[in-house]
């Protein structure tokens, strides 16, 4: 099965879309002023047809989301629409992409989703390093400055963010934006009913909203023809790992594990063998080699005990050491544990401590049950998701691939150093300063 | 308000109703139900779900919560860790991941003993560690200011005490750094923790990991006694614990009063007590000897001069009292001297009134005031802190507060006022007439038929009110100002420190001191009583509510109490009194409180009596002390008027506190923005103060300040007069009077 540019990418490869001129050519803003001459509600049943589920990571319905939002009547707070562009999940990189190559049609979902919601406020909170799709948008944003009818009286702010992956997470996000500690927040309350500065927000990610227009102009119900029942549409979704082709490739929901690591991504080079996926991004549930017939879409992927996640699908070949994939992914999460609650805190970096024993050939199986035993004390008990799929990623490797875990046991890694994971590691030494106050004597 | 509607639930298999809307800890708590905690504490906010020490299992949900984000909802079904076995688990859990990092230093731990984490430990955690490797180590402790230590291996990130800074002191200080497990609190930009609450993060901090320096390693929980009395430095009356140890005090702690003071202290409640061990505190009576100074003298020889120099004044005696005196030491001095004597003269800082009964309310009222409007040219905090607080509080939960410098309302205020239901007015400043005015504009403005509308008065005094009621109580005469004046009376340490105080005695042929320190009765006393501080006595306060509340002797002090020796003096002069403050309280009550208070419902947790009906004020019953002779007070164009003003870090208990002294105020000036840029003065330049006398300080550009004004505290500003001219110093090198500590 080929690639699918049908909705979010679409004409990217034929026209340079950056271009207002280029956008508007292709019908760019059309949607916009096909949707303002709808209710706010007639939007809304609009994506609830389309049936459209966020693409930041949780598949929550977009449609339903909005129809949270109270009415101006129901709460004077002024409404806030919040767009996630934090895009920091390791394996996951189409929002860059899409920001960065189709600007005009995400910043046209905004202005869709700000009509819908009843909101003249727009937040885009970009992950600080995205250097690049943080000046496409802010050049697109240049060239509708002064169309005060395109705009329509909504105001996008642009804020770049300090380098948290935590501050994906939506009311951790809140939080940074008003300027505080990125730690999440207890929920409820939703941020539908008490976001940003303590009023009604829509927090959507940025595939989610770049959707929206393609969605308003085919129609919710054309939308929903696309993809499976349960997982309508396309997703853009980015290969990585041990592939020919790496990238980043809208398909249709539903097209199998298989053809997208095969067919889009080339296979595994080298005349090695696929060993692993991870089908989600870094968070989600590992699936071997023999799993990898599993349609993308999110019931399927429920079905083996793993998530679609944020897209992420990272193949890993049969020179990847197990035991040093844990410690890159659980040194990443104890690195991104934000420090709020206490199993992710001091759960994260005790994982961390106990592959690392298991790496150097130090560890005895009684310390592989320990692993398993933290995850499973992690999970579960977290304030947020974060620490929660880490131990559930960490520990899907044990239980898939014990028999690699236990070879370590004695003398250490069996790879050698042949593992391309061999000596890469997280920063970890990174937010480790000890401030001392100056105090009268 | 309706009433809120009931619901009922089940945990642990027990059915318990509640108020719809009431959180989960406390619901299981009104089942007799623990559900332990560590980072919940509803007085810091909404709760947050930080430490995971409280989940709980409920019924439909697949995942454990966290009980303390949850409130009570008809129906729901909760197992703690007491029946379900995933709830145990999760607090199991929870337990050892804090431990996993945790030093377990406990044998050198101040909080062993009345800790929560080995409390909790020992209740829900694991007996043994699975923790292999090596812990994570930092330096500790480590001050993040004079009076507080931080050890932050014991800290378990709970956030109280960083959510303590934003949310209920706001002074934004204290800060989470880093990230993940190796977050650690720091303060902001590694300044020092400068806030006059910041000792609350002691008592909130659920470990060892922030720890009074006073305190540290100066006793255990199990040799120390708490005694339940009330905080005797300002007209708040905080109700306190005192910890006492081998009949010392070794700290002070908040007692929680919800009406009075929430569980908050100010720091000078907090970390005065080491006034009572001052290297110049006096232990006996003490003579003035010509050339040598003073010569001690034995308490009989004390009591013996003390009747000669009564006797000698003929009945010219003044009596300056300080406003500190229990009710019953008033009254027991108003009964020796008055009718013992026919000495009716008394003078108080300040006029007293019990007007603003008639606008009675708890304190807490103000929390919730939809508009507070606080007069007058004193900082609320100098006067009294926890209101601070309380109207800090009114501010997050959406009221408004209105600051005037003068009791002038604007049209649409007024009608504001009129017509609310909960709105508040606050005297702090001068020229109050101890309520008398307020309570004057509080009946204008309809307060009175509205239960909701309150009005309090800021006191310079933590007991002016009770102490002048007192001495009224003692005889029925009116006062005659005796010229000359044949004996001052000076009744306390801050009437002694007064320069008030010190110009009457000018005037005075004989002065007799009741103080605590050498320091404050040399070169002017003959003869010194020493005195004793009030957590060494018993006896009774009325604080700024008209709240009366009991002062419980904490430690015995060195001395014999005042009212002892007064009731042995007075005897000579056939005045009975006893000397046992509930038989003069007893007395006192039938007069003053008509018979209704009993020192035992004054008890621990007093009640605040009911409003009176509104009258116009009264003559106050003790006159305020004359202010010393001020300088004529011409207006020369371009000066300001001094605004001197008493910092709640000053005054000889606090001076004699070494870990106080990087509160007490800086040797500034504080100028209005327009006043200052007419000068081209900016902040933090070297200015000339000049009046009779010339001064250098420092500026600090106010921005709440009226313009016309120069503010400076009244141990800078010395004898300057009451106009003043500000220029900028014209020589750059001149430094400026005083550092910042
Ligand atoms: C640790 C963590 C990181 C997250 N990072 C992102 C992110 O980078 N981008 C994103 O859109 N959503 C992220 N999410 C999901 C958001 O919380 C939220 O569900 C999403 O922004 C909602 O948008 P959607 O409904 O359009 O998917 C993250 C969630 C967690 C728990
Ligand atoms: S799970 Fe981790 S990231 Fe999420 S709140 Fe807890 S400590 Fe922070
Ligand atoms: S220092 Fe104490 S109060 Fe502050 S976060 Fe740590 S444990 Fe909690
Ligand atoms: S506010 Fe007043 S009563 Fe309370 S602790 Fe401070 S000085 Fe004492
Ligand atoms: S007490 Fe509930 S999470 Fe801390």
């Amino acid at each position: 099965m080929a690639e699918q540019r049908l909705v979010v990418l679409q004409g990217a490869d034929e026209r340079d879309l950056t271009k207002l001129a280029e956008y508007r050519a292709i019908g760019g803003y059309d949607a916009l002023a096909k949707a303002r001459a709808l209710t706010p509600q007639a939007v809304i049943d609009e994506l609830l047809a389309s049936n459209l589920r966020g693409r930041g990571g949780a598949f929550f319905a977009t449609g339903r989301k909005w129809s949270f939002i109270p009415k101006p009547d129901q709460n004077p707070n002024p409404h806030y629409l919040v767009v996630n562009a934090d895009e920091s999940e390791p394996g996951s990189f189409k929002d860059n992409e899409i920001l960065s190559r189709v600007p005009h049609r995400f910043i046209e979902g905004c202005l869709i989703t700000a009509h819908a919601v009843e909101s003249k406020h727009v937040f885009v909170y970009i992950r600080g390093e995205y250097l690049g799709p943080f000046e496409a948008v802010r050049d697109a944003l240049e060239e509708i400055r002064e169309d005060d009818q395109l705009l329509g009286g909504v105001t996008i702010v642009v804020h770049r963010g300090a380098g948290a992956y935590i501050c994906g997470e939506e009311t951790a996000l809140l939080e940074s934006l008003e300027g505080k500690r990125g730690q999440p927040r207890s929920k409820p309350p939703f941020p539908a009913i008490s976001g940003l500065y303590a009023s009604p927000t829509v927090v959507n990610n940025v595939e989610t909203l770049a959707t929206v227009p393609p969605i308003v102009a085919m129609g919710g119900a054309a939308y929903a023809k696309l993809g499976v029942e349960s997982s309508t549409g396309t997703r853009v979704v980015s290969l990585s790992g041990n592939l020919v082709r790496g990238g980043n490739y809208e398909v249709a929901h539903g097209i199998t594990l298989r053809e997208l690591i095969y067919d889009l991504g080339g296979g595994v080079p080298d005349g090695r063998e696929l060993k692993a996926v991870i089908p989600g991004g870094s968070s989600t549930v590992i699936l071997t080699a023999e799993e990898i017939d599993v349609p993308y879409d999110y019931d399927a992927l429920a079905e083996v005990g793993t998530a679609m996640g944020s897209a992420g699908v990272i193949a890993i070949d049969d020179r990847c050491c197990m035991v040093q994939l844990g410690i890159r992914v659980s040194e990443f999460y104890e690195h991104e544990s934000c420090g709020k609650c206490t199993p992710c805190r001091e759960g994260t970096r005790w994982m961390t401590a106990i592959l690392r024993k298991l790496e150097a050939g130090e560890a005895s199986d009684s310390e592989l049950d320990l692993l398993l035993d933290v995850c499973d004390r992690i999970n579960g008990k977290c304030l947020c998701p974060l620490g929660e799929t880490a131990a559930m990623a960490v520990a899907s490797y044990v239980l898939k691939f014990r028999d690699e875990f236990l070879a370590h046991l004695d003398g250490g890694c069996p790879f050698g150093s042949q593992s391309p994971l061999d000596g890469v590691v997280a920063p970890v030494n990174q937010h480790t300063q000890s401030p001392v106050a100056e105090v009268p004597a | 308000m309706s009433a809120p509607e009931n619901v009922t639930l089940t945990i642990d298999g027990r059915v318990v109703e509640v108020p719809k809307g009431t959180g989960l800890v406390e619901t299981a708590a009104v089942a007799g139900i623990e559900i332990p905690v560590f980072c919940y504490e509803p007085r810091l906010g909404p709760p947050v779900g930080a430490c995971r020490m409280c989940l709980v299992e409920v019924e439909g949900i697949p995942k454990l919560q966290a009980g303390c984000t949850l409130t009570a909802q008809e129906g729901m079904v909760v197992g703690t860790g007491a029946t379900s076995e995933k709830a145990a688990e999760g607090q199991n859990a929870t337990l050892e991941f804090i431990l996993v990092n945790h030093p377990l230093d406990c044998p050198v731990c101040d909080k062993g003993g009345e800790c929560p984490l080995q409390d909790l430990t020992f209740r829900y955690g694991p007996g043994q560690t699975r923790m292999t490797f090596p812990k994570r180590t930092l330096d500790k402790p480590i001050p993040i200011s004079p009076t507080i230590a931080l050890d932050r291996e014991r800290c378990i990130l709970c956030y109280r005490c960083t959510r303590f800074s934003e949310s209920v002191a706001e002074d934004g200080q204290l800060v989470a750094r880093n990230r993940g497990s190796m977050s650690m609190i720091a303060t902001f930009e590694d300044e020092p923790y400068r806030d006059l609450f910041s000792g609350n993060v002691i008592e909130l901090c659920p470990v060892g990991a922030l720890t009074s320096t006073q305190y540290r390693f100066e006793a255990r929980p199990w040799e120390i006694q708490n005694v339940p009395t009330i905080c005797g430095l300002c007209p708040v009356g905080c109700n306190i614990s005192a910890t006492t140890r081998e009949g010392k005090v070794k700290r002070i702690l908040s007692r929680n009063h919800p009406e009075v003071d929430q569980g908050w202290l100010c720091d000078k409640g907090r970390f005065a007590y080491p006034h009572l061990y001052a290297e110049d505190r006096i232990a006996t009576p003490l003579e003035r000897v010509r050339r040598r100074g003073f010569g001690e003298i034995s308490w009989d020889d004390g009591l013996d001069r003390a009747e000669a120099l009564l006797r000698g004044a003929g009945g010219r005696i003044v009596t300056a009292l300080s406003g500190s005196e229990t009710i019953e030491e008033a009254y027991a001095l108003g009964r020796l001297l008055r009718v013992g004597l026919g000495a009716h003269s008394a003078v108080l800082p300040e006029a007293t009134s019990s007007a603003l009964d008639a606008f009675r309310a708890p304190l807490s009222s103000i929390g919730h005031a939809e508009v507070v409007v606080v007069i007058g040219e004193e900082r609320v905090a100098d006067r009294a802190p926890i209101v601070g607080l309380w109207i800090k509080q009114a501010r997050r939960n959406g009221g408004d507060v209105v600051e005037l410098a003068e009791p002038k309302l604007d049209a649409e205020l007024e009608q504001r006022l009129r017509s609310s239901d909960r709105a508040v007015l606050i005297w702090s400043g001068r020229a109050g007439g101890g309520g008398a005015r307020l309570a004057e504009l509080a009946h204008s403005l309809g307060f009175d038929g509205k239960p909701g509308c309150s009005a309090f008065h800021l006191p310079a005094t933590p007991n002016g009110r009770g102490v002048a009621e007192a001495w009224a109580a003692a005889a029925d005469r009116d006062e005659a100002n005796p010229e000359p004046i044949g004996l001052l009376i000076v009744s306390g340490d801050e009437a002694a420190a007064d320069p008030a105080v010190r110009a009457l005695a000018e005037k005075a042929e004989h002065v007799l001191a009741i103080t605590m320190y050498h320091g404050l009765a040399v070169g002017w006393a003959d003869l010194v009583l020493p005195a004793t501080s009030y957590l060494e006595r018993d006896g009774s306060f009325v604080n700024l509510e008209g709240r009366v509340q009991r002062l419980r002797r904490s430690v015995i002090p060195p001395v014999p109490d005042e009212l002892g020796w007064i009731s042995k003096l007075a005897a000579r002069f056939g005045v009975e009194i006893s000397p046992h403050a509930s038989l003069v309280f007893a007395e006192l009550a039938e007069t003053v409180y008509g018979g209704e208070a009993s020192f035992g419902d004054v008890g621990e947790r007093a009640p605040l009596p009911a409003r009176a009906a509104y009258e116009p004020p009264e003559p106050r019953p003790v006159a305020p002390i004359p202010p010393p002779a001020a300088a004529p007070a011409e207006h020369f164009l371009g000066t300001l008027r001094l605004l001197r003003y008493r910092p709640l870090f000053s005054g000889p208990t606090v001076e004699r506190v070494p870990e106080l002294r990087f509160q007490r105020p800086a040797a500034e000036v504080e100028l209005a923005a327009a006043d200052a840029e007419r000068r081209q003065i900016r902040n933090g330049d070297s200015v000339t103060v000049r009046s009779e006398s010339i001064l250098t300080l420092r500026a600090r550009i106010d921005r709440r300040l009226p313009p016309g004004v120069a503010r400076i505290a009244e141990e800078h500003a010395r004898d300057l007069g009451t106009t003043v001219e500000v220029s900028r110093s014209s020589n750059p090198f001149t430094s400026a009077g005083g550092e910042r500590a």
